[in-house]
């Protein structure tokens, strides 16, 4: 499996990556979205799952969302929105417009794990 | 912000799905848990994220819930106490059975074995056990880690731990004998890790499949059940022992009063119970 997460703060992709080298997963990083596409095409979309920051200069995470959406390419793939406000509507909104689920600052290995499980569709 | 009504109707939903009792003082718990899940369904309300889970066939909302809800917290050799009554008592008496040709396997099921620590401890035991008691081999044990938690399941499988898991509970000695070292990431040896078996398991339903156990380690779990539910477990584990066979429960957990089922031992400074 291999995981993108796309996010400005360095910190909180190394906190990501520590989870993904639990599950001994594949790490890759962008630090905005404009970054995150070129990743994407660079793997030629061969991504399982983005982690995607909702705040962020350049492109932030609902752009680079409905950028993935719109392209035949890249809308299968699942994507987590990360954020720091629990706020309903913006929720909605990225969940209308095809985020699988999202996941708020700060959490916990094992949230971020489960997450990541609930997104991949990995059970037992 | 939930309501004590939905606080009220989440809580009776948990306790019938996986046992655990949430008390009052868990709503605000309960609220935080459960805020991200019923904005991401599209809810505005618990009621309504309580009326989705209902009504969901797949019943995937109710585990999502459940696994929101429950608590993993777990380490190697916990309490050390059920080990080390492992070693001197238990596995002596059984080893000695198995050389006089009264039985051929031990078997052992973990019960909530979270994300393994539990069970692979069990293993580790064993596998220093027999080095003084070379007649027995890793085939006479058979251990069954289950737990209702998909999550927790999956990280057992995989049995990859960080520095601050591996450091939780258990020495450099037995660190460097039972784990391959990848970076910052500790892997079970396959050599332990083949003596595990994972598999999901809510004890709220029947567990008599599981055939007939040696020991039973239902740890640190029992203290989220309501009493009933504890009193029903601990019958149902009485029933599924051997005659004689071993329950072990977590440091802070005691049974006594719910049940005439067990006989409570001590050893050292350990407590367990064995059956009538
Ligand atoms: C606090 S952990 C204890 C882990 C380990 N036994 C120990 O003592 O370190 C409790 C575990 O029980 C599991 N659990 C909760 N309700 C359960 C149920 N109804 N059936 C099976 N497992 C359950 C949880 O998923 C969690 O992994």
């Amino acid at each position: 499996m291999r995981i993108l997460s796309v996010d400005d703060s360095a910190a909180t992709r190394h906190f990501i990556k520590k989870a993904i080298d639990v599950l001994g997963f594949e790490f890759l990083e962008a630090g905005d979205g404009k970054q995150g596409l070129q990743i994407l095409q660079r793997e030629n979309g061969k991504v399982d799952l983005i982690l995607l920051d909702r705040h962020m200069p350049e492109m932030d995470g609902m752009e680079m969302l409905e950028a993935l959406k719109a392209n035949e390419k890249y809308k299968d793939i699942p994507v987590t929105m990360v954020t720091v406000e629990l706020e309903r509507d913006e929720i909605h909104k990225a969940i209308d417009r095809g985020a699988k689920n999202y996941l708020i600052k700060p959490f916990s290995q094992e949230n971020l794990i489960g997450k990541i499980m609930e997104s991949l569709d990995i059970s037992l | 912000m939930i309501t004590i009504d939905e606080f009220r109707l989440i809580r009776d939903y948990v306790e019938k799905h996986c046992g655990i009792h949430l008390s009052d003082d868990k709503t605000y718990l309960v609220e935080t848990r459960l805020t991200t899940m019923m904005f991401e369904q599209g809810c505005n309300t618990f009621g309504d994220l309580y009326n989705r889970a209902v009504l969901d066939k797949t019943h995937t909302l109710r585990d999502k819930i459940i696994e929101a809800i429950t608590t993993n917290e777990t380490f190697w050799f916990r309490d050390i106490h059920p080990f080390s009554i492992l070693t001197e008592l238990v596995l002596k008496q059984y080893a000695d059975e198995i050389a006089a040709g009264k039985r051929n396997k031990i078997r052992f099921w973990c019960c909530a074995c979270s994300t393994g620590q539990e069970p692979y401890s069990i293993a580790m035991t064993f596998l220093e056990f027999i080095r003084h008691y070379p007649r027995l081999k890793p085939e006479n044990i058979e251990i069954l880690a289950t737990d209702i938690s998909s999550t927790v399941l999956f990280l057992g499988k995989l049995g990859r731990y960080d520095n601050l898991a591996i450091t939780r509970g258990l020495g450099e000695e037995y660190r460097d004998r039972y784990f391959v070292q990848n970076n910052k990431i500790w892997t079970i040896s396959d050599e332990v890790k083949k003596m595990v078996r994972f598999q999901k398991l809510n004890l709220q339903e029947s567990f008599n499949h599981l055939g007939k156990q040696d020991i039973i380690f239902c740890r640190n779990i029992l203290i989220y059940f309501s009493l009933e539910f504890k009193q029903d477990i601990l019958k149902r584990i009485a029933a599924l022992l051997r005659p004689g066979g071993y329950l072990f429960l977590g440091a802070s957990e005691s049974i006594i009063m719910y049940t005439q089922e067990y006989e409570m031992q001590r050893h050292a400074m350990g407590l367990y119970y064995q059956v009538k």
